[in-house]
């Protein structure tokens, strides 16, 4: 940073115009390097999984070809993408997309009803459970982690998809943004509203939710991710191939003694494709001042 | 409005009798609440509870015919007594003066540049962000490719870069750089966030300080130093806090490259934790590592509460 600053000091002494422009120089040879040096591990990553030799793939790795792929295969993907058998990948992938839809769907709704109602209801205990929401946000999930696989192993519940949906549907964070959101909204829509006779759920529903597309793509995207993500929880429940996600089956692996870095590439990739798909989706909505406006919190 | 619907006459509000009204309305508030209450209570507030009592026993993690006993605070004092114990908290402190730096710093720096009114600004926006939608999984694939020894792209780099005066590292094995080579890959995957915080702390600050600033003669330098950085205030405590806490609770990464070694060199608290509970399957003993990482977070938490109240936001 103390570059671009110390450049735009000696600059000062030039005319403006010209001042300016050698800034702006200096600004998007930065932003070049910077999205190479952020960029390059990712494109190497897509490279690799169209190579179908897992030891070329290593050999590769110390020039330029790292970069590069003569002859593109998708054999890898054929290889790693069944729905049974040892590499299924493909039955993994949907397992994750089970849990990922599941988890996000019931999440937006439970946690955007707790939001409306802490922000305009009525109940006398409101600012209590608000402030109550608000604490429990430092807790950690690695804290609460031990207790939680003892009662879900008494219920009967390890290996199954209802394990790693139902305990991440409600959160502290996820209300809390809902919450300033339907907030900040002006007075007049809640009570023009209710002077019509509305009833409040009628009022969340139809007025309030079709006015909160910003904060159901950004709480879409924060969840999908922390969901998709999801590794410690999903380990310690799950056994068999049944409910396994992805990530966990990629983290395989690394516990061979020589890793089928071709196989894994491929499955890598496959990860990526829902989340990215999910992002590009919602990236439109996702506005960066509202994550921001947690700061204060 | 979007209601389509007509409507209804006053007097028909009026004639309900306001009692009736205002019980419907209470039982459609408790209604919408219950669900994240109910979910919030059994998953969160239980176990959280739950953990200071088991800390408490001897609970291991398949059940046994003698019963669980109650141990006062006989695991904590083992905790303590346990040298691996205080490597995993010396390794997680170093893991964070490390990352602190490099990670917001990186997000400090992408978030400045991307503040200025480029070309293709929000086509980097997304770039940008692309590392963060990255599954830690996915990323450990990468970087264990990345620092391949001793031909691995980020050896070969610094050999060209360096013209082979400095030698290929064992990132991943030398126990001097392998809590390093996890920062590395940390920061790289976690910088986007604490990018987008950066951004909006930066859309706060109004456009007329910058102006006033301007008219009173202030260089770029002086606006950035006077006018950025006290506006950005209250954003750098949130960043540094919510940086600390994640290095805090140091886990897939490490479970997946290094298992905590070489030596010891990357045993974080969660990792041992997670070995205490489930592979010595030690349940209450873990319940109490688990205790000790929520007071520390909680201690980092209110540390910054008392920043921002200093700052006076």
């Amino acid at each position: 940073m103390s570059d671009l600053a110390i450049s735009t000091l000696q600059t000062q002494v030039k005319p403006e115009r010209s001042a300016v422009g050698s800034l702006r120089i200096v600004q998007t040879a930065s932003i070049l390097v910077i999205a190479l040096v952020i960029v390059s591990p990712l494109f190497m990553l897509f490279v690799a999984s169209l190579k179908d030799d897992r030891f070329q793939i290593l050999a590769d790795m110390g020039s330029f070809r790292a970069f590069w792929v003569s002859n593109p295969t998708l054999s890898n993907f054929a290889e790693v993408g069944n729905l049974s058998g040892e590499l299924a990948f493909g039955r993994y992938l949907l397992n994750s997309l089970i849990i990922l839809a599941s988890t996000v769907g019931a999440g937006l709704i439970v946690n955007s009803m707790a939001g409306f109602v802490l922000a305009w209801g009525s109940l006398r205990g409101r600012a209590l459970i608000l402030s109550l929401v608000i604490a429990l946000y430092v807790i950690p999930q690695e804290s609460i982690i031990m207790p939680l696989v003892i009662m879900v192993s008494r219920a009967g519940m390890t290996d199954t998809f209802a394990v790693q949906i139902v305990p991440w549907i409600a959160s502290p964070l996820y209300i809390f943004l809902f919450y300033q959101f339907f907030a900040q909204l002006p007075k007049e829509l809640f009570e023009a509203a209710q002077m019509d006779g509305a009833s409040v759920f009628r009022i969340y529903r139809s007025i309030f939710l079709p006015l909160s597309l910003p904060a159901l793509a950004t709480v879409s995207i924060l969840m999908g991710i922390e969901t998709w993500n999801q590794y410690l929880w999903p380990i310690l429940v799950t056994q068999t191939d049944y409910a396994r996600p992805i990530a966990v089956a990629i983290a395989t692996f690394f516990g061979q003694d020589s890793i089928y870095w071709d196989r894994a590439m491929a499955a890598s990739v496959l990860m990526m494709i829902p989340i990215l798909a999910l992002y590009l989706a919602f990236q439109r909505w996702f506005v960066s001042s509202f994550v921001g406006s947690a700061v204060k919190g | 409005m979007t209601l389509q619907q007509p409507a209804l006459p006053a007097t028909a509000v009026a004639t309900r009798p306001a009692w009736h009204r205002d019980r419907g309305r209470l039982f459609q508030e408790i209604g919408m609440l219950a669900p994240a209450v109910a979910l919030l209570t059994i998953f969160l507030i239980v176990p959280f509870l739950l953990s200071f009592w088991t800390a408490m026993t001897n609970q291991p993690l398949v059940p046994r015919p003698t019963p669980v006993r109650f141990i006062g605070f006989t695991n904590f004092l083992r905790i303590f007594k346990d040298d691996l114990f205080w490597t995993s908290l010396w390794n997680v402190s170093r893991f964070t003066f490390w990352i602190l730096p490099v990670q917001c710093g990186l997000a400090f720096a992408t978030a400045l540049l991307l503040h200025q009114k480029l070309p293709f600004r929000n086509f980097f926006r997304g770039l940008f962000f692309l590392p963060a939608i990255t599954s830690m999984v996915v990323v450990c694939v990468i970087w264990g490719t990345l620092f391949q020894y001793p031909t691995g792209p980020l050896n070969q780099v610094i050999g060209f870069l360096s013209g082979g005066r400095i030698q290929p590292i064992d990132w991943l094995g030398d126990p001097n750089w392998a809590m390093f080579s996890i920062v590395l890959l940390s920061a790289w995957q976690a910088y986007g966030f604490q990018m987008i915080v950066y951004l909006a702390g930066l859309q706060g600050i109004p456009d007329e300080l910058y102006d006033a600033a301007r008219i009173d003669g202030a260089n770029a330098f002086q606006r950035f130093w006077h006018v950025t950085m006290p506006g950005l205030r209250p954003t750098h405590v949130f960043v540094l806090v919510i940086t600390t806490i994640q290095a805090f609770k140091l886990y897939t990464q490490v479970a997946i490259l290094t298992q905590g070694g070489p030596k010891s060199s990357t045993e974080t608290v969660v990792h041992y934790m997670v070995r205490t509970g489930f592979e010595e399957q030690k349940l209450g003993y873990a319940s109490a590592v688990s205790v000790i990482l929520f007071v520390i977070v909680l201690i980092i938490a209110l540390v910054q509460r008392q920043l921002l109240r200093r700052f006076d936001v």
